[in-house]
Formats: structure tokens, sequence, C-alpha cells
């Protein structure tokens, strides 16, 4: 009586899939205002920023986190007496983990750039404010792009987690067909193909665009 | 309703969750270890192995680098027992664990390999060597040293990742406090003082693993500047 | 040009800020209303979902015949059927939180589901964080496995290793008969539970004789059998403490469509088995 894997099982896997790419998206555009802030203040001359930044990305980068969607799914409705749903929770807890990494990944952008292009800009002169907006956020920004895009990929990885708290992303999906059909080496394979087809264009994308800016910087072998 | 904390009760159960960070220690401590190994003997054969080879490890790694970790373990828990292959949750977690350190392990020192200046290589060619004499004396010591960090990372991204080893019922801390949890209802509590316990462990680990550098590789520093002099 | 793309991007980042914090504020105005303690006399829970037209049921679908997916892999089963008649007998929509095991209680207290309808038994220390309604149905927890595994009792499991689910009657119940030697094997949901018990990862497992009798019906191969019974309780309706007015509304609810013999319909359809006599509580 149990139902073999067929097109329809197929389908819902594929309709989590989109549930996946739209956390993904979320957490990483999220992420990605939240890690700008704090490459800023990492790199911003107020001692108080600079401790405020490493001690969130330190927190976040020394803990599971699996651990951080637990205590936002558990512990941020008690804390707060916020009622907060799925969506959010799950939203939340992967774009505080994204801000950091991001955060770490553009400080050392930023943190690149040679200080005589600070110094140049100073001297035009332009407004510290100025100088990060036109001549290192700029240089900065191509250097970063591939761990970026890199860290993109440990992101759609890190939504399976939350199948771990029952929700419905592509590896929960994949953990109710198995529950149905009962064929665990069909299914699976297949979910890690589904992954693989969503992450391995974007690691292929970052390798080139890593391969560009090394040239382009003049970064080659060592003869 | 106000929520009234109760951590008292996760100090009643503190054994139970040092028994599950032992663990968590002991199952990266080892699949670093076997995926070193492995990962040695791949990034040799990826740089210096014939075609076919070094297309196969790369297909490897890059299989490894682009499936999440977790569907890895259900694959090797789950999947595997329809072939036949059976094996305890807590080996499987660490047959994952190695597998998937491996495969970040692998890239990692092939690119510490292919920084070491091709002078130096040549100059071993000149000398006689054989290539696994190259690779021994003249490579492996200065990749080893520009990766140390990349490693160093990756060992404790390795041991926050073995908390989702509680789904295929490895009982290391993160499903210990899970059960503990689930059965006192005293979930905030059990979490925040799990999590902390894991920040601990990966602060230590920075701290042991930086003195371990110092004591390799900057302390032969003046015996080898005496050498060449 | 720069300058537009900033504007344009501010105004988008500031609507987004926007909306989240009022996204934020509306449920934390709900939440605020349905514990009594913020706003008395503010009218509770039952009021909100009626007002909102919305009600949140928890919908575990790894859990047969209590939650399942159907043909079309939505969710059924005879809970996720009995949240809808709730619903219908109030008035309002359906909104069903998918949860693991460990999850059902949680999601409850956080207030991502206002009711618990997923066959959960009535237990001491569950009713020390959750309000109970009275039950609406009955089940079983069996130790069971392939046939070839000889287990009568509880000393039989000795040496052997015995799946069980976090957070669930069988977890609370087994570990205290079984022998030293017997290895328990947790998991986080009764699927990877059921799953370790096909594949053979573990030698048995418990869990409610209707999911045995599932699991069984859908491997013939596996040839799952009951062991033996572990105990038995009554499953009921759970609502976060101090939700009465939910809690009376849920009281009224089971006796009349006890009397209708709603309860007793549902039950039998999924499970196959007649309703036993519901007590009162």
């Amino acid at each position: 009586m149990s139902r073999d894997f067929d097109w329809s099982a197929f389908l819902f896997l594929l309709g989590a899939l989109r549930w996946t790419v739209v956390l993904s998206i979320i957490a990483f555009v999220g992420g990605g205002v939240g890690g700008l802030l704090l490459a800023l203040m990492r790199t911003s001359p107020y001692r108080t920023l600079r401790w405020i930044a490493s001690g969130y990305i330190g927190l976040l980068q020394g803990t599971p986190v699996l651990m951080q969607l637990f205590l936002a799914y558990y512990g941020l409705a008690v804390l707060t007496g916020l009622r907060i749903d799925p969506w959010p929770a799950v939203t939340l807890a992967f774009t505080l983990y994204a801000a950091a990494f991001l955060g770490e990944i553009w400080r050392g952008a930023i943190q690149a750039i040679p200080r005589q292009q600070w110094e140049a800009a100073a001297a035009i002169p332009l407004s510290p404010f100025a100088q990060l907006r036109h001549v290192i956020l700029p240089q900065a920004m191509r250097i970063a792009i591939p761990p970026t895009v890199g860290f993109l990929v440990q992101l759609i990885k890190g939504t399976s987690i939350a199948s771990i708290i029952g929700f419905v992303e592509l590896t929960r999906a994949g953990q109710l067909i198995v529950n149905v059909t009962f064929q665990p080496m069909i299914v699976y394979p297949i979910i890690a193909l589904l992954y693989f087809a969503l992450c391995w264009p974007l690691s292929l994308l970052a390798l080139r665009l890593e391969r560009r800016i090394d040239a382009a910087l003049g970064i080659g072998q060592p003869a | 309703m106000k929520y009234v904390f109760q951590f008292g009760i996760v100090w009643d159960h503190l054994p139970q969750l040092l028994e599950g960070a032992w663990l968590t220690l002991r199952l990266s401590l080892g699949a670093f270890a076997l995926g070193f190994a492995v990962a040695v003997m791949l990034a040799f054969l990826r740089t210096a192995g014939p075609r076919g080879v070094r297309t196969a490890i790369a297909a490897y790694v890059e299989i490894i680098r682009n499936t999440p970790f977790l569907v890895q373990l259900f694959i090797i828990y789950f999947s595997l027992p329809a072939l036949g292959i059976r094996m305890e949750a807590i080996t499987a977690a660490l047959v994952g664990m190695s597998i998937n350190f491996s495969g970040y392990a692998t890239e990692i020192l092939r690119s510490g390999i292919e920084a070491v200046p091709k002078s130096q290589i040549e100059a071993g060619h000149s000398l006689g060597f054989t290539r696994m004499e190259i690779f021994r004396h003249i490579v492996a010591f200065p990749a080893l040293r520009t990766v140390y960090p990349a490693l160093a990372s990756q060992f404790v991204l390795l041991m926050l990742g073995s908390s989702v080893v509680a789904a295929i019922s490895a009982e290391e801390l993160t499903a210990v406090t899970n059960s503990l949890q689930s059965t006192t209802f005293r979930a905030f509590e059990f979490y925040f003082v799990a999590t902390a316990m894991y920040l601990a462990m990966a602060l230590g680990s920075r701290v042991l693993l930086n003195a371990l550098y110092w004591f390799v590789f900057e302390r032969r520093q003046p015996l080898r500047e005496a050498w060449s002099r | 040009m720069k300058r537009r793309e900033m504007l344009i991007g501010t105004a988008i980042g500031g609507a987004a800020g926007v909306a989240t914090l009022a996204a934020i504020t509306q449920s934390n105005q709900a939440f605020a209303q349905t514990t009594p303690g913020a706003q008395p006399g503010a009218g509770g829970t039952l009021d909100r979902i009626i007002k909102e037209k919305k009600l949140r049921v928890t919908a575990e679908v790894t859990s047969p015949p209590f939650g399942i997916l159907d043909k079309n892999n939505q969710p059924d089963g005879s809970e996720i059927a009995t949240s809808r008649q709730l619903a219908k007998d109030l008035g309002v929509e359906l909104e069903l939180v998918q949860v693991t095991a460990p999850q059902r209680i949680p999601a409850l207290l956080a207030g991502r589901a206002d009711v618990a309808i997923s066959s959960l038994s009535i237990t001491f220390d569950r009713a020390k964080t959750v309000m109970f309604a009275p039950p609406h149905g009955a089940l079983s927890i069996v130790i069971a496995g392939p046939k070839g595994k000889q287990i009568r009792n509880a000393e039989d499991m000795a040496g052997k290793k015995i799946g069980l689910t976090r957070a669930t009657l069988e977890e609370a119940t087994v570990p205290a008969i079984a022998p030293k030697s017997a290895s328990l094997v947790m998991f986080d949901d009764i699927a990877a539970t059921m799953q370790a018990m096909v594949s053979g990862q573990v030698d048995a497992a418990g869990m409610s004789a209707f999911a045995a009798k599932s699991v069984g019906d859908r491997n013939p191969k596996a040839e799952i059998e009951n062991k033996f019974t572990v105990t038995t309780a009554y499953y009921a309706a759970a609502v976060r403490p101090g939700d009465f007015d939910l809690l009376q509304f849920l009281r009224t609810w089971v006796f009349l469509n006890k009397q209708k013999g709603v309860l007793a319909e549902i039950y039998q359809k999924y499970t196959q088995v007649a309703l036993v006599d519901l007590p009162a509580m």
C-alpha cells in the first residue's frame, strides 16, 4: 500500500525546493544589509562599534547554526512575548547567521584595500563617507564578490537544517516522501542532486569570478 | 503568562550534557584525523596523478561541497542499508563527518600544494628526488604552513557542524540537549547552556590550534635560519 | 545616477523595514491580547481567533494515521480531519502549522499555533506546561519490529537497539521498563524512527500501534509485527496555560461532537477501529 516515488512526489519536492530558494534569498539579502553594517562597524575608528561587531560575529561564528535556529525558534517567543510565526523565526535566524559571515567577508575585503587609497581619497578631499562610497567600497566589492557567492552556496546548504524543526523545505520534503514511499535509496540521492543542481553553478560562478579578479589584480602563479 | 527561567534544572543534568560534549569532541577529532589522512592522499593524487584520477577526485570534492551535510548523513544512515550496508549511528556520524571534512580539506591542501614555488620542485627534480620524496620533503611542510589557518577554521566548522548528527540519533551534545529539553520542557534554558558550551569548545579549540601553530611552525624558525647561514 | 540609485535603495529598504515592523507589532498586539496578565479583560485567544477568522493548529504529518500525506501529498489524517472539524465549528479558516513530534508543545507555547491537535497523550508532565481539553481519542503504545526478532516482553529487549521518538509517550514510558542492556536510540521525528526500524538500523521501535500497523501495511516485505503493548492512553487537544476561554470552547466542542458521533466517525475512518468510550474530564 506504499506509494512508489512517482511524478507527483517529484513535483512535491520541487515545490519544497521553491521554499529553500525563497528562504535563502531572504536570508542572503537581509544578511547582506546586516553584513555591510557589521563590516563598516568593524572598520570604523570607534572602538565600541568595533567591539560590538566583533562580539556579534564571534558569537555567531562560534556556535552551531542548528543551535541558533533552536534558540530563535524556542527562545525568541519566550524572551520577547511576541508571537512569532515559523517563517519569520526561521528567516530571522538565517539572516542573523548570514549577516555575521558576510560581515566578516566584507571586512576582509575592505581591509584589503591599501592604505594609500584611503589617503588619496582623503586628499581630494572627500569626507570619510564619500571616501567609502566612491573609492573604497567599489574596489572592495570586486574583491568580495567571489567569497560572497561562495557563502551563498553555504547558506543554501545550511537551510537544510531547518528540516530538523519541521520546516518544510527541500530536505524535510524528502523525509516526508521517504516516509510515504519507504524508498530512501531513491529519494535522498535525488534530494542531493537537486541541491547540487542549485549549488554547483553558483560555485563555478564564484570560481570564475575569482580567476577574473586575480587576473585583473595581477595575481598569478609564483615563478 | 510570564515565563519563569529555571536554570537550576540544567545544572542538575550537567553530567549528561558533558557526556554529550565529550562525544562531540571525540567525533570531531576522529573525523579530523580520518578526513585529513584521506585528504592528504587525495590532494597528492589531485596534483600529481593521472588525468582520470584527477577528474574523479575533483568530482568527489564538488559533490561533497555542493550538497548539504544533513543529506549526506541521511544517505549514509538511511539509504545505504537498502544496499546491505548498515552501521551504528555513531559510526555513520563519524564516516559522514570524515567524508565531508575530506572534501573541504582536499581542496585546501591542494591550494597549499599549488602555492609552493615551482622553483623548489624543480630543484628537487634536479637533485634526483622521486615524486613521492619531493612531496614529502619539499612540498608538504610549507604547504601545511600556508594552509594551517584555513584548516584550523575548517576544524571549528567541523565541530560546530557535528551538531547536525543528532538527526541520526548520535548522542552528542545537541542530541542530549534535545532529549533533556523535551522531557523537562525547559527548552530555552537548555539550548542557552548548550550553545554556551559549543562556544567554549570553539574558542578553546582556536586557542589550542594557535598554540599548536606556534609550536610546530614558529619554534623551528631559529633552527632553520642557523642552518642556512 | 548614483544618487538616484541610493534614493531608490533607501526607499525600498525603508519600506521593507516598516513592513517588517508593522508585521511584528501586529503579532505583538495579538499576542499581548492573549496573555491575561498583559491586558486583563481585553478579550482572549478565542476572541482573536474569531476576529481574525483564522485558527492555527499543529499538524504532524509523519504520524499515521493521525497525520499523514495523502496521495496528493497534502496533509490528512484523523487529527487533521479533527482540526478541520474544529475550524468548521468555529466558523473560521484553518491554518496548519507543520511540526515534528518534539515541536508540538513548543509550537503551541511560542504562539505559532493556538491549539495543538496532534495525538498528544495526556500525561502529568505535559499537563504542567499546557492545558488539556477532554480527550477525543485513544491509542496504545507498542514495541514493534520485524518478524525475526523475538521480543515477547520488556526483558527480551535486553541487548537490543530500540528506536524511540523524542517528546512522545513512548519516550516517556519505554525507558522505565527497558532493561539496562537495551540500547535506546532517539530520533527527532517519527518518520526517522520508522525508517530506522524498516532499514534494520534498530532491532525494534516504540510507537503507537496504529503507526506500527501502518508501517507494516506499507512495507509487507519488512514483516513488521507488534511485539507487546507498553501502555494505553487517551489523547486530547491542548492549549496554552491561561487560554481558559479557548479551553472552555473545546470542552463544549468535544461534548457536542461526542454526542453527534462526529468524533467516532473521524476516528473510525482513519484508524479502522471503533472509538472506545471517551471519559469526561
